[in-house]
């Protein structure tokens, strides 16, 4: 009785396994790349990619480089401002204060 | 097609392609028609049809890349034959095969016909009796016996368990032994 259904299971795997086929046409993939030269590309960023575009905006390429440059640019800035400039510029802002004030005595 | 390109694996095609490279959406067709074809056929038992079922699984990709998400997808022939299958089942739903819908007759004794014929009789008889299985029990006869896939892969394609694959191989083969027991 066993040996009767293990023979019925092993013809239809040979079955399963010898179904008929086919061939494609041997130009098919040509087609396929002929098609699509005909066609655009359509790009949908999806929420993840688009996430990721996002943070990536914000993104400093190398910090260590961008903390050296600003330190860099700052040493620049501070040794090209002339020094003993203090008192000369108080006395500019005084003489632009009592300008600025100089009619509300009149009010 | 460029030399060179069939190194490439599937992953570095498709990021190619998703950079607009129509040499490596080539090379990634050339590489695999034959098996999405071969698995559209089991579907569809027509040649033209299964052709154009696997023309347009290309031409979607092509025309929209970012449909394939590699930290998704695993391998890029499991999520592409989720895709054909998909299409196979949508083409179904719009039309039943031409070819199933002949009658076919009880066999006759051997003495009668010969074997060939008999044998195509089986066949039909096969072809029209999966057609008819539900469709997660028919994806995986037609992974795993006609295209070879391990139970694992035809598993990742269905979305199911291991376990549940092989309960849907074991489901579907008592149906068709059922069905079949006048040709076996």
């Amino acid at each position: 009785m066993s040996t009767t259904r293990d023979q019925k299971e092993q013809k239809l795997e040979v079955m399963l396994q010898s179904r008929r086929l086919e061939p494609a046409s041997p130009d098919l993939a040509e087609r396929i790349v002929h098609k699509a030269r005909h066609l655009t590309q359509n790009q949908t960023v999806s929420l993840t990619q688009w996430m990721k575009g996002l943070f990536a905006e914000f993104h400093l390429p190398r910090p260590a480089y961008v903390l050296a440059s600003a330190l860099i640019i700052g040493f620049i800035i501070g040794f090209t401002v002339p020094q003993n400039t203090t008192p000369a510029d108080d006395a500019d802002s005084l003489s632009v204060q009592s300008f600025l004030y100089a009619d509300e005595d009149d009010l | 097609m460029v030399a060179g390109w069939s190194e490439k694996d599937d992953h570095e095609l498709l990021a190619r392609i998703q950079a607009g490279s129509r040499d490596a959406f080539a090379a990634l067709v050339q590489r695999h028609t034959e098996r999405f074809y071969r698995l559209a056929y089991r579907y569809v038992q027509n040649r033209e049809e299964a052709e154009d079922i696997v023309q347009d699984a290309f031409l979607k990709l092509w025309e929209d890349p970012g449909r394939w998400q590699p930290e998704r997808n695993s391998k890029f022939t499991t999520w592409f034959y989720r895709v054909v299958v998909n299409l196979c089942l949508d083409w179904q739903k719009k039309k039943r095969p031409s070819a199933l819908d002949d009658e076919v007759s009880e066999p006759e004794g051997e003495s009668g016909l010969d074997i060939a014929a008999i044998q195509r009789q089986e066949q039909k008889m096969l072809e029209r009796e999966i057609a008819a299985l539900p469709e997660r029990q028919r994806a995986a006869l037609n992974l795993c016996f006609a295209e070879g896939l391990s139970n694992q892969e035809a598993a990742e394609v269905i979305g199911v368990r291991l376990k549940a694959l092989q309960s849907l191989i074991m489901r579907a083969k008592a149906t068709l032994k059922e069905r079949m027991k006048s040709y076996l």
